[in-house]
């Protein structure tokens, strides 16, 4: 099967698109209002979602303890790099120059998720990892 | 170089960085939906830390409509990139994969935020391509659950 028809090529896809709407709404959002009240108001947004999800699936939970405990932390630092995010917007650089930068972190997760996942990559895939770096590093010049 | 976005850049990779492994192990344990609800809780456990200074009602409508949006895209991202990690993509791919939003972004700056795109983002831009080619083209092949 190849890349294209798998579903989580199109997730992913999909999950690129949505962050370039938060991109945007952050850059917007984050002229006006300083990094912690973008956080504390966006957080009403990020539970509305989560509510739709929730009532989406019946009202059900996996109450698996490792899973919450994950999940939980996975939301914190989510919520704590886009604390970071928004206070770098209003550092004033512009949109292009911020967005790029700070959308290096696969690189640091692609090194994490070798350690400590064992996860392999291809050669073809580490010459894509050295574009996705240079492209980075152009984009934020 | 010592400009205050960069260093708070640089604390976003830190943290969306450390987060892609942690959204792959929770996606392991859990689907897409619960680690996403759980995610709120986590992101829910900040707001007392963050609540300072004037009422949200003292800034315009405008921009906490922004700010709403942009925790419904937030929400959205994270789903749409758990969904993935838990249909089988490796944090190696998927991480990198979405993170060529900045594209759109570049793209879209223009006309939205009135900046422009220089010689040198472009070539940023075909060299992003570049690398999502690359980097999904080898996917199919020794495609594994950690």
């Amino acid at each position: 099967m190849t890349t294209l028809k798998q579903k989580w090529f199109w997730y992913s896809i999909a999950s690129a698109f949505c962050w370039a709407g938060f991109a945007i709404t952050a850059r917007f959002g984050s002229t006006e209002l300083p990094a912690n009240m973008m956080q504390f108001v966006a957080a009403f947004g990020f539970l509305a979602f989560g509510l739709v999800l929730f009532a989406a699936r019946g009202f059900r939970l996996e109450l698996n303890r490792r899973g919450a405990l994950y999940g939980t932390i996975a939301g914190m630092l989510l919520g704590a790099g886009g604390l970071a995010l928004y206070a770098a917007y209003r550092g004033g650089a512009n949109t292009a120059v911020v967005t790029t930068a700070t959308s290096l972190y696969p690189m640091f997760t692609v090194v994490l998720a070798v350690a400590f996942l064992h996860e392999r990559i291809t050669f073809r895939q580490s010459i894509g990892m050295v574009f996705a770096v240079a492209a980075i590093v152009i984009l934020s010049f | 170089m010592h400009a205050s976005w960069l260093w708070f850049s640089l604390l976003v990779l830190l943290f969306w960085g450390t987060l892609g492994i942690v959204q792959k192990v929770t996606t392991n344990i859990i689907s897409a939906e619960s680690a996403l609800i759980w995610s709120v809780i986590g992101f829910l456990v900040l707001q007392p830390l963050l609540y300072g200074g004037p009422s949200p009602l003292h800034y315009t409508s405008h921009a906490l409509a922004w700010a709403l949006l942009n925790g419904v895209f937030n929400g959205l991202g994270a789903w749409t990139l758990m969904a993935a990690m838990s249909a089988g993509g490796k944090a190696s791919l998927v991480m990198p994969i979405t993170a060529m939003y900045p594209l759109l972004v570049v793209l879209v700056a223009p006309a939205i935020f009135h900046e422009s795109i220089t010689r040198l983002q472009a070539a940023g831009v075909a060299c992003a391509m570049i690398s999502v080619i690359l980097i999904s083209s080898d996917a199919s092949h020794g495609h594994s659950q950690p």
